[in-house]
């Protein structure tokens, strides 16, 4: 081990979680771990900690996540079994400390005793690299090909100003941390504003106590004190309450954000949950899609939307939402995008 | 040439240990406010130590050139800040007569080089970040170029040597007492902290960082603090009086009134909410900017009274 | 001449310090980044195209009243200096300058150039 590997060992473990439906209650007090940080982006982590056993549907894009981290990194398995391709992976047996394990596993990788995880997919681009310009771009003008493996983003209208510019397409999760954990949502995006939402995957069922509170805390750049409700009967603290209403959480969620059709919105159930984080407000929801409530907004608005309700409102709205297959099959009946040159794009 | 390698051994002394003191700080406020955690004053070695033994990935297709120039580009700005701060009657780095014009460039390339950083990695998390920082890192550099103005007209100078000289009977802080306030705002976004933090927010995971990993995640968090560091230098030079103080040499002055408005700047950064960014925009405009004018109207009365 | 070589001096020393981080760090870093390490983080979702795009921005409006506001400043040094020798006449002048200007805020509100369009 060299210096710098030796003063690494004794810093906190960066970990990212990639939580599965049944991951055990103890995960969010992982924040409390001083030995551990949980980090927001697999770039900045360690440890790939995949807590509880994930859904068959969610192996892929765990298999993406894995591959992102930097080397040396290593995956542990926490009231889950290592599955196919991670055969390298720590289990964390039963009674065994997390934390411990995860310091003993980070200390191998530094001092080399541990081979740093391999990647799970091929090392190949997304899309076979096509098309007649010397950078992989083709058909007419600059745009349509595959360079460096990928389309370029097309021209899509807008609704706001009508201003015709690059719509951004992609699924956002289930392992994003502004998302409910599971939740995978198909957004079309024209700068920062949601065009078009459609649901690929519900968040799980789970009722994790209090993520709702925490998530709008962090979402308004209020981190400590969202990891301040960690601690027990922190909502009953009236220094802590006297601290979020001096921050200006009020003026800061915009009036009539997110409003369901019994007149609750982001503001009130925001409130409600500093009286009460753990029996969150149950707005009538019959008729309510996700399109309603995020299409036209800007991003955090829109993120603040989302973790404003819990996960059986989450999901129920997302029943009365289109789903991703019913957008593809909308699409080929209208023929789809009238974009130049699209049909020069590989791989979709 | 002996005042000169004096002031750049001050200038490294004062912006390394403020760096770690920033870093300690921080750790130091969310363990107060968070009622968990440890705080180590080699915590931040340790870090920082994480990332260096930590592989540096690249995305696909980014622009590796501006990536690095923009990690770069930030800590020079950040150095650049402090080094136009007097550490004594003529002990400046950079002895500018035109100083707070320099240092208002410095401002406005920031926004550029947080910018480029998001920009660079070819991801739509980062780049959502760089645009959105943008559309307030430019307003709000407004009001704290009007405060920086309304503290050069007492000193009838755009020198910040001249500025804390002009605060020999009194501070700026009490004699214009809108102008910190406001100026402490502006330190928020170059450091992209808190309220102010529409570049790197939670809500982006990350943002402009979210794909930084290894040295280029050590760089950018160091470049940050060193940015902190540089603000409130200037701060407490155009406002608490610099190195002016009994008994102590005035560097060491400088160090504690840094500190001070590091302290508060970073507690800011903890307790203040953020706004949804047009909310900002509007905030920006319709109040702060109105109050930057009454600074200047009040700065301009008291001075001719 | 002292100026320029102590800013030559800080920008040299910066971007020493961010390449020395770049090759100082330990050996495993220097692998190349393979094409699944490179896709850019989505919660592991795998994006479609790439992000770099004519991006939408909202405050383009906005960022006219800035530019306004910005060359005004040029003016507002030199006036800072010789403030206090004009006296109550540089204040009055400054006065109907900012009011002016402020007439183009009030406008640009009342079109909603601060929403997000």
């Amino acid at each position: 081990m060299n210096w710098i590997a030796k003063l690494a060992a004794k810093a906190p473990v960066p970990i990212f979680i990639a939580r599965g439906p049944d991951a055990p209650d103890e995960t969010d007090r992982l924040h409390l771990n001083p030995a551990l940080t949980i980090v927001d982006t697999p770039r900045a982590a360690s440890i790939l900690l995949v807590a509880g056993t994930l859904p068959h549907a969610l192996k892929m894009y765990l298999h993406r996540l894995h591959d992102q981290l930097p080397h040396p990194r290593a995956t542990v398995f926490w009231h889950s079994s290592p599955t196919e391709p991670f055969s390298n992976a720590v289990e964390i047996a039963h009674g065994d400390d997390l934390a411990s394990v995860l310091l003993r596993t980070r200390a191998a990788l530094l001092g080399g005793e541990r081979a740093s995880d391999a990647d799970v997919l091929p090392d190949e681009p997304a899309n076979e690299w096509q098309g007649v310009g010397p950078h992989g771009q083709g058909g007419k003008g600059m745009m349509g090909g595959t360079p460096y493996g990928r389309p370029m983003a097309m021209t899509d209208d807008d609704i706001r100003d009508g201003l015709k510019l690059d719509a951004y397409t992609a699924e956002f999760g289930p392992f994003l941390p502004m998302l409910p954990a599971g939740m995978i949502l198909k957004l079309t995006l024209q700068g920062d504003i949601i065009q078009d939402v459609a649901v690929v995957s519900p968040p799980y069922e789970d009722a994790r106590k209090g993520r709702e509170i925490r998530a709008l805390l962090r979402l308004l750049g209020l981190p400590t004190l969202a990891n301040r409700m960690l601690v027990e009967n922190a909502h009953r603290d009236a220094g802590f309450k006297r601290l979020v209403t001096l921050s200006g959480v009020r003026m800061a969620i915009p009036p009539d954000l997110g409003r369901t059709h019994d007149g609750s919105d982001v503001r009130s159930r925001f409130e409600h949950l500093l009286k009460d984080p753990f029996s969150p407000q149950k707005p009538h929801l019959t008729g309510l899609d996700l399109g309603d409530l995020l299409e036209g907004r800007e991003w955090q608005e829109a993120m603040l939307i989302l973790n404003s309700f819990d996960n059986v409102s989450l999901r129920k709205i997302c029943a009365n939402t289109r789903t991703n297959a019913d957008e593809d099959s909308s699409e080929q009946t209208s023929g789809g995008h009238e974009n130049m040159d699209h049909s020069a794009h590989g791989g979709h | 040439m002996m005042t000169f390698a004096l002031a750049f051994a001050i200038l490294i002394l004062v912006l390394a240990l403020g760096i770690w003191f920033a870093a300690v700080l921080d750790g130091v406020f969310s363990r107060q406010l968070s009622g968990h955690g440890t705080v180590g004053l080699l915590a931040p070695f340790h870090a920082s130590a994480v990332y260096l033994t930590q592989q540096r990935l690249r995305t696909e297709a980014p622009d590796q050139l501006n990536w690095f120039l923009s990690i770069a580009g930030y800590l020079s700005v950040a150095a650049t800040g402090l080094a136009v701060v007097p550490f004594g009657p003529d002990l400046a780095v950079i002895g500018l007569d035109t100083s707070v014009v320099f240092w208002g460039a410095c401002e406005s390339l920031i926004v550029v080089l947080v910018f480029l950083h998001g920009w660079s990695p070819n991801a739509p998390l980062s780049l959502i970040g760089a645009y959105r920082y943008v559309a307030i890192g430019l307003p709000i550099m407004l009001p704290s170029m009007f405060v920086l103005i309304a503290v050069a007209i007492p000193a009838q100078s755009l020198d910040l040597r001249d500025i804390v000289a002009s605060q020999e009977t009194v501070w700026n802080v009490i004699r214009q007492p809108l102008g910190l306030p406001l100026f402490l705002l502006l330190g928020l976004s170059l450091t992209l902290r808190g309220p102010f933090d529409y570049a790197d927010s939670d809500d982006l995971a990350g943002g402009t960082s979210a794909e930084d990993s290894g040295a280029n995640r050590a760089g950018w968090q160091v470049a940050r603090l060193a940015m902190l560091v540089g603000f409130s230098a200037v701060a407490s030079a155009a406002f608490l009086g610099g190195y002016l103080g009994p008994v102590l040499p005035g560097f060491v002055w400088v160090i504690i009134k840094t500190l001070v408005v590091m302290a508060i700047v970073i507690g800011l950064s903890h307790l203040l909410v953020r706004l949804p960014v047009a909310r900002m925009l509007g905030l920006i405009w319709k109040i702060l900017l109105p109050i930057s004018f009454l600074d200047l109207l009040w700065a301009g009365l008291v001075a001719l009274a | 001449m002292t100026v320029v070589l102590a800013v030559f001096l800080i920008i040299g020393l910066s971007f020493l310090f961010t390449a020395g981080l770049r090759a100082g760090v330990a050996v495993d870093d220097k692998r190349h980044a393979t094409y699944p390490q490179q896709r850019p983080f989505l919660g592991g979702s795998d994006p479609e195209t790439h992000a770099l795009q004519r991006f939408h921005i909202r405050y383009y409006t906005m960022t006219l009243l800035f530019v306004a506001f910005e060359m005004e400043m040029m003016f507002m040094y030199p006036w800072a200096v010789v403030f206090v020798e004009e006296g109550p006449k540089a204040l009055a002048e400054m006065g109907m300058f900012l009011a002016i200007l402020s007439v183009g805020i009030l406008y640009g509100w009342k079109e909603g150039i601060f929403e997000w369009e």
